[in-house]
């Protein structure tokens, strides 16, 4: 607007007496625009804004809004001064705050209608309430409304002194003086403007002082007393050349240009107006320096934003990687864990193994022993019987008729000795696979021991061996029918073969425990040594030596009734004497 | 007393007649053979039979289940078996156990087995069980026979042959028609078991088959018994008289 006014100034100069005025006003707006840019926010009024954001920290949006506000960003005070309005409206304070921060941000962008209805909001209660007020004088100023600036201003004029901080006691002064100057009230205007020159003056300041000296001489040259106004255009000009304000150095030379063009002096006209092109070159350049600097600076801010962006961006993706890292860790301990507890199982689980790898392996020696016993023995048996068999051809041819009955009765003993062996081999093989038909019931004992011994008979018979079965009929014990046969057949069979001729085999039962009825199968025989008999006793698979060379015998049947017997629920013991016999004490289990 | 019929079930002829013979010596009488399941259903359905000896395999099937089977199923036929076996394979004797009432005999067997094998599934069958094996009993009642055990063998009394029964202590004469003789048996055994409607006690000593009342003598309290027997009524069984058909 100032520069358009000037170019208007350029274009008509034959209307230069008349355009002065419209010049002045210049000057004169020109020198309350400086007060108003540079000293409108008072670095006082900036700290109490401090006290007052950092006292209410808690509302965020008051604190941005403030924060905004000292650092002139008014369109983000705009912003959060209205979203604290629309959140909170109890604290009237605040209200005002966020009112006052409004009305001077719409003021800055030239809103000045906005500014006008934001300060009116503000209530009477407001500390601050003269500074609204002089903040609504000069937006009456700038609406040309200069009585009602008048009506705002006066007040401002006889306020304590301590007001004064937060703007200058001349600048109400000097805007009183405009106003009467525009209401062509000299005298009011004459009285204000010296009485701001005097302040200005008593506090040495040169920008005040010449837009003072400025002022006044608009006013006297306005009523034409050019010789009192010209002494202040110079007075003016003269001070400007000592600060570096390129602005009021400008509007000071350009009003001696005009002067000087008014007094036809134009060789000194040309000269300020020169010394005026310099100034608003300056200006220009300074503006353009500033707007270089503020571009600069806006550059540097996105940079840095940028650097800030990018190094949260960093920080982003460092946290991300961090929780990346930590949920790894934390996976991969748990799949630690997982394979520490999967390992010990394991081991644990191989342990097991092993060990039964080592009783299978044992099982297997043992199996594999008695594998080779049984079939030495069967061996035997059979190569018995081949040369057995040729005898008897040989005494067939020859009609012995007596050594042939001899023959089939050996014959006999060997395949009988080889059957019980085969029978005893296939029912060891039925146990070890649970493959044989197995059920409790009660059984009569005497009766059992009847039917087993009844295919023994001729064979004690033979070898004169007594037997008695004293078992009584009523007693009955629980345990699976087969078993217990296979387990008599067995013990009758030992008993037979290890008894001399013309001894006894007796079975019978007694009761020592009421929980078991204890069968005896006693022979005369030959009896055997302690550690045979211990042996024969421990609770192990083991495989005895053959003892007695006559006797066909692998330990296996002993072996079998151990393990029928453990089957049955029943106990094995032994007693026996060297040379006088043995007894075979089965325990078997009187309830099921 | 007569002997008790027995239907051998089995397919190899050495065996069956090994087990025919012993069962002769034993006075059984063998009144069939069936090899097949089939002729094995024909004897048992055509003629009078006692106990039935049966093998679990036929002809390498378990027929013999499956016999056993059907004769459990059949109503008033069913009589006492013993599977014959040569196999302990588990499986198959889970499923000949399921033919309640389950007695068998284990190839190879000798003669006291299989005479075992018999009274076992006699005792089974007719739910009377230690019987033959004690010393206190010997007898044992079906609806038609008593099956007296004599020496180590079975023998049957037809039930309405029996003219009285005249009770001694843990004795009991039974007079038939023909011969008289002596079993073991508890009164009170017998007394629970015997048909009612046939048998009525007339004293504390005497069972009397009402059958062959031929005249009752209050007053002597005696009852004349066809065969010439004689058999005492004493006062507290004369209410047997309303149970007899008098002429009026």
């Amino acid at each position: 607007m100032v520069i358009f006014l000037d170019i208007f100034v350029f274009m008509y100069p034959s209307l230069f007496k008349g355009i002065v005025n419209v010049s002045f006003l210049v000057v004169m707006f020109s020198g309350y625009f400086l007060s108003s840019q540079e000293e409108h926010k008072t670095d006082s009024f900036d700290l109490e804004v401090k006290k007052k954001i950092e006292q209410y920290k808690s509302y965020s949006y008051f604190y941005k809004a403030g924060m905004f506000f000292i650092e002139n960003n008014w369109d983000s005070t705009l912003v959060y001064s209205m979203r604290h309005l629309n959140t909170t409206k109890q604290n009237i304070e605040l209200a005002n705050y966020s009112h006052y921060f409004r009305g001077y941000s719409l003021n800055e962008k030239k809103l000045y209608q906005e500014a006008q209805k934001e300060f009116d909001l503000v209530s009477s209660e407001f500390k601050f309430n003269f500074i609204v007020k002089k903040r609504l004088a000069e937006i009456a100023l700038e609406k040309d409304e200069f009585e009602k600036a008048i009506s705002y201003l006066i007040p401002l004029t006889k306020l304590p002194e301590e007001h004064y901080k937060y703007f200058k006691k001349t600048e109400v002064f000097q805007n009183l003086g405009i106003c009467y100057i525009h209401l062509n009230e000299f005298d009011k205007a004459e009285s204000y403007l010296s009485e701001s020159t005097k302040l200005s003056k008593e506090r040495k300041d040169t920008l005040k002082i010449i837009s003072a000296y400025g002022n006044i001489a608009a006013l006297y040259y306005n009523q034409y007393k050019d010789d009192l106004a010209i002494p202040y255009f110079k007075e003016a000009y003269e001070l400007s050349k000592n600060i570096d304000n390129f602005e009021t150095k400008r509007i000071a030379t350009l009003n001696m240009a005009v002067v000087e063009e008014n007094r036809k002096d134009l060789r000194k006209a040309l000269e300020y107006r020169k010394e005026y092109e310099k100034w608003k070159d300056s200006l220009n350049d300074q503006n353009k320096i500033y707007e270089v600097a503020q571009i600069e600076k806006a550059f540097a801010v996105k940079q840095k934003q940028q650097e800030v962006n990018l190094l949260e961006a960093e920080n982003k993706s460092k946290i991300r990687e961090r929780n990346g890292l930590l949920y790894s860790a934390l996976t991969l301990l748990i799949l630690l864990g997982v394979a520490l507890y999967y390992y010990k199982e394991k081991s644990k689980a191989n342990k097991i193994i092993v060990a039964q790898k080592e009783d299978l392996d044992a099982l297997n020696a043992t199996k594999d022993k008695l594998f080779s016993i049984v079939s030495h023995d069967l061996r035997s048996s059979v190569n018995a019987l081949k040369t057995s068999n040729n005898k008897l051809l040989d005494n067939l041819e020859a009609k012995n008729l007596d050594a042939l009955d001899e023959q089939l009765q050996n014959n006999s003993a060997i395949v009988n000795g080889a059957y019980n062996l085969l029978d005893n081999l296939l029912h060891w093989a039925l146990l070890q696979t649970n493959q044989s038909y197995f059920e409790i019931a009660p059984i009569r004992l005497f009766s059992i021991v009847e039917q087993t011994a009844y295919n023994y008979k001729p064979l004690m018979l033979e070898n004169n061996i007594d037997f008695k079965n004293d078992v009584l009929k009523s007693d009955s014990i629980f345990a699976d029918q087969e078993s217990l046969k296979i387990i008599l057949r067995n013990l009758l069979d030992n008993a037979i073969k290890f008894s001399k001729p013309n001894g006894t085999i007796k079975v019978y039962t007694q009761s020592t425990n009421e929980k078991y009825c204890d069968l005896i199968i006693e022979d005369s025989g030959i009896g055997m040594q302690e550690s045979t008999r211990l042996a024969l006793i421990e609770d192990t698979i083991s495989l005895a030596k053959k003892e007695n060379k006559n006797s066909i015998g692998t330990g296996l049947g002993l072996q079998l009734c151990k393990s029928m017997i453990k089957k049955n629920k029943g106990k094995l013991d032994i007693e026996s004497e060297l040379g006088k016999g043995t007894k075979m004490i089965v325990s078997l289990p009187l309830k099921a | 007393m007569e002997n008790v019929n027995v239907l051998v079930v089995e397919d190899t002829p050495e065996e069956s007649n090994a087990l025919i013979k012993v069962l002769e010596a034993n006075n059984y009488n063998i009144i069939g053979v069936a090899t097949t399941f089939k002729s094995a259903l024909d004897i048992f359905y055509n003629k009078a039979i006692d106990i039935v000896v049966l093998d679990i395999f036929l002809n390498g099937n378990p027929d013999g289940i499956a016999f056993a089977e059907t004769i459990s199923v059949t109503p008033n036929a069913s009589k006492p078996f013993v599977f014959l076996t040569s196999s302990t394979d588990r499986k198959i004797f889970e499923r000949a156990k399921l033919t309640q009432p389950f007695s068998y005999l284990m190839k190879p067997f000798n003669e006291l087995e299989i005479l075992y094998a018999l009274e076992m599934a006699v005792e089974k069958f007719y739910a009377q069980p230690d019987v033959f094996l004690g010393d206190d009993e010997d007898t044992i009642i079906s609806s038609e026979y008593l099956f007296i055990k004599k020496g180590k063998s079975l023998k049957k009394v037809l039930l309405t042959d029996i003219i009285y029964i005249e009770v001694e202590e843990k004795y009991c004469n039974i007079i038939t028609e023909k011969e008289k003789f002596v079993i073991l048996i508890s009164l009170t055994k017998i007394s629970k078991l015997l048909d009612d409607s046939m048998f009525s006690r007339t004293h504390r000593n005497f069972i009397v088959n009402t059958e062959k009342i031929t005249e009752i003598i209050p007053s002597d309290n005696l009852i004349l018994l066809s065969g010439n027997h004689k058999a005492t009524l004493s006062d507290t069984y004369k209410d047997i008289l309303k149970n007899v058909r008098t002429l009026k």
